[in-house]
C-alpha cells in the first residue's frame, strides 16, 4: 500500500497542470484581493475573505485533487493494471483516501499562509488569533472536501465513469446537493417524521465541528457522525469495487 | 516437459444466461510463447480477466506458479498489457517509474533496460502524443517490468502497421530467448501469431477447442492431395486395397489425402482403370486460417 502511495505521489507531482492550476489560483487570489480591497487592508477583510473563499475551495482545490487522484486512474486504465498484478481493492480505496487527506491537508494548509502573505504584502499581516480563525475555516473546508471525495469514490468504483464521478463531486462540493436535501428536509411532512435532519448533512456536521473548535459547544457527536460518513463511504466503495467488473 | 506456470481447470464464466467461458482447461508451460487464438468475442479477454482477477470466475480452478489459494499474491508474478493505456501526461520513463514505485519494483535500472528493449529510450514526449505502435511498446515494457514469470499480452498487435507488428514480435522473441520469459499472447490474427508462438490454443464461443504445438500445427496444415471423383466410396476402397492408402477424409465428391501427394499418377491410373470418373486431382495446402476455420466450423450460432 505504501508503494502504491509512493507511486501516486510521484505521478501527481509530475502533473504539469498541477503547478499551472494552483499558480493561476494564487495569482487570481492576489488580483481579487487587490481589486476588492480598494486600498484598505485589514484583519477583518482577511477574515471575511477566508469565510467567502473557503466556501468554494472544496470545489476548486478538491475538484482538482479528486480528478487527479481518482479519475486519472479510470482514463489510464491504471486500476486494471494494479488489480491484475495482485493489488487488493480495499488497499486501493484506502490509499486513495489517505492521499486525498494528505494532498488536501497540504494545500488547505498552504492557503491560509498565502492569504496571510498577501495581506502582509499590502501591510496588514494577520495576528495569531485571526490566523487561527482562518485555519479553522480551512479545516472545515478540508473536512467537507474529504468527505465528499469519499462519497464520490463510491461512484468512481461502482460506476467507473469519470464524468459521472466528477459531476457528483462538484454537485456535493458546491453545496447543491446539500441545498436540495435541506429544502426536502424542511418540508413539514419530513420534518414531522425526522426533525433537524439537515444538521446531519455534511454541511451541518462541518458547521458543528467549526463551532466546537471556536469554543461554542461540544463537537464529539459531530466528529463521530463525520467518521461514520467517511467509514461508511469507504466500506461502500470497497463493496462497489468488488461488485463492478473492471472494463478492459 | 517444462513446469506448468499457469493452469486453468474447467474455468467457466457466465454473464446471466450467456456463457462467456465454458470449461476452459489451459496449460501454460515455462518458456512458452502461447498464442491464444480466437475470433472477436470468442472469450480471450474474458479468460484473461478471470486469470488476472478482474472478473470472478463462475466455476473452475486457476493455478498460478503452483499457487491455487493465494491468487492475489501469485498474480504479482504476472505482468500484463491490456489496451496499452498509461497516464497521458507522463513520458515513457515517468510511466515506468510510476509502475516501479507502485509495484515496489527495484532496482530502477530495469527501466533503462526496458526502454532500450522497446526502443523508447530518449523519448521525452508524453504518452498522449504517442503513435499506436509506441503505446503498445510501452505497454509491453510495463508488462515486463520486474521480470515477471508470465507476461500476458491481450491483442498487442491490434491496429498496428506492419513495422509496428514486426517490432512487437521482435520484443517478444528477444525477451523469451534471452530471459526465458513465458508469454501468453491473444490475437485473432493467426498468421502473425504463427511467426512467434511455440504453442497455440484455439478458443471459440468460450470453449478451448484445441491446444497444439507449433510443429504439430504445421504438420496438420501441410500439403494434401484433393481427388474429386464420381464415386468416393469406391475410390476409397480402391486406394486402400490397391495402394494401401488409408485415412483419407471425404468431403462430398472429394477425397482429401494428407499424405501420398507424391503419387498422383499412380492414384489416377488405379482409379481410371477401375472405371471411376476422375474430375480433379490436385495438390492443396491448407493455410493456418483455413485450419482454424475448419476447427471452429459448425460452431457458429
Amino acid at each position: 500500500m505504501l508503494n502504491y502511495m509512493r507511486g501516486e505521489i510521484y505521478r501527481i507531482l509530475r502533473k504539469k497542470n498541477l503547478y499551472i492550476y494552483f499558480g493561476a489560483f494564487a495569482l487570481g487570489y492576489i488580483l481579487l484581493v487587490f481589486i476588492r480591497s480598494a486600498g484598505e487592508f485589514s484583519e477583518q477583510n482577511l477574515l471575511a475573505d477566508a469565510e467567502n473563499l473557503f466556501v468554494f475551495l472544496p470545489a476548486v482545490i478538491g475538484g482538482y485533487l479528486f480528478t487527479a487522484l481518482y479519475t486519472d486512474d479510470l482514463h489510464s486504465k491504471n486500476l486494471t493494471a494494479l488489480i491484475g498484478c495482485g493489488m487488493g481493492k480495499a488497499k486501493i480505496v484506502l490509499s486513495k483516501l489517505l492521499l486525498m487527506a494528505l494532498f488536501g491537508a497540504l494545500l488547505f494548509g498552504l492557503v491560509p499562509l498565502l492569504m496571510d502573505a498577501v495581506y502582509a504584502m499590502f501591510g496588514a499581516p494577520a495576528s495569531a488569533a485571526v490566523l487561527k480563525a482562518v485555519y479553522i475555516w480551512a479545516l472545515k473546508s478540508l473536512l467537507t472536501m474529504f468527505a465528499y471525495a469519499a462519497l464520490s469514490g463510491i461512484v468512481v468504483y461502482g460506476v467507473q465513469r469519470a464524468t459521472v464521478a466528477v459531476v457528483l463531486y462538484l454537485l456535493l462540493a458546491l453545496g447543491i446537493v446539500s441545498q436540495l436535501l435541506g429544502l426536502l428536509f424542511s418540508w413539514d411532512f419530513v420534518a414531522s417524521i425526522a426533525p433537524n435532519l439537515a444538521d446531519h448533512l455534511m454541511s451541518g456536521i462541518s458547521v458543528r465541528i467549526v463551532f466546537s473548535l471556536l469554543g461554542s459547544g461540544s463537537g464529539t457527536s459531530a466528529w463521530i457522525e463525520y467518521a461514520i460518513y467517511v467509514a461508511a463511504s469507504a466500506v461502500l466503495s470497497v463493496v462497489a469495487f468488488h461488485k463492478k467488473e473492471l472494463e478492459f | 516437459m517444462s513446469e506448468a506456470l499457469l493452469q486453468t481447470r474447467g474455468l467457466t464464466k457466465k454473464y446471466g444466461e450467456t456463457t462467456a467461458l465454458n470449461q476452459v482447461s489451459l496449460t501454460l508451460r515455462q518458456g512458452d510463447i502461447y498464442g491464444l487464438v480466437g475470433r472477436n468475442g470468442a472469450g480471450k479477454t474474458t479468460f484473461f480477466k478471470c486469470v488476472m482477477g478482474l472478473a470472478q470466475a463462475t466455476a473452475g480452478e486457476i493455478e498460478i506458479g503452483g499457487e491455487k489459494s493465494s491468487l492475489n499474491t501469485a498474480r504479482r508474478k504476472i505482468g500484463f498489457m491490456i489496451n496499452a493505456s498509461s497516464f497521458s501526461y507522463l513520458n515513457p520513463r515517468q510511466n515506468l517509474n510510476y509502475l516501479c514505485r507502485a509495484k515496489g519494483i527495484r532496482p530502477q535500472n530495469e527501466v533503462d533496460r526496458l526502454l532500450r528493449l522497446v526502443q523508447l529510450d530518449g523519448v521525452k514526449k508524453p504518452f498522449k502524443a504517442f503513435s499506436m505502435g509506441m503505446k503498445q511498446r510501452l505497454g509491453i515494457a510495463g508488462a515486463l517490468l520486474g521480470s515477471p514469470l508470465i507476461v500476458v499480452l491481450d491483442e498487442p498487435i491490434n491496429g498496428l502497421d506492419p513495422q509496428g507488428i514486426a517490432d512487437i514480435r521482435a520484443v517478444i522473441q528477444r525477451e523469451n530467448q534471452e530471459h526465458g520469459t513465458t508469454f501468453i499472447v491473444s490475437s485473432h490474427i493467426l498468421s502473425e501469431l504463427d511467426l512467434v508462438a511455440t504453442r497455440f490454443g484455439f478458443i471459440e464461443q468460450g470453449c478451448l477447442l484445441q491446444e497444439i504445438t507449433h510443429t504439430a500445427l504445421h504438420e496438420r496444415t501441410q500439403k494434401s492431395l484433393v481427388v474429386e471423383v464420381n464415386d468416393p466410396a469406391k475410390a476409397l476402397e480402391l486406394l486402400r486395397t490397391q495402394l494401401g492408402i488409408t485415412g483419407a477424409a471425404t468431403d462430398g465428391r472429394s477425397l482429401l489425402l494428407e499424405s501420398h501427394f507424391d503419387r498422383p499418377q499412380e492414384i489416377a491410373r488405379v482409379l481410371v482403370s477401375a472405371g471411376v470418373e476422375l474430375f480433379r486431382l490436385a495438390p492443396q495446402e491448407t493455410t493456418l486460417e483455413e485450419y482454424f476455420m475448419r476447427l471452429v466450423g459448425g460452431r457458429d450460432a
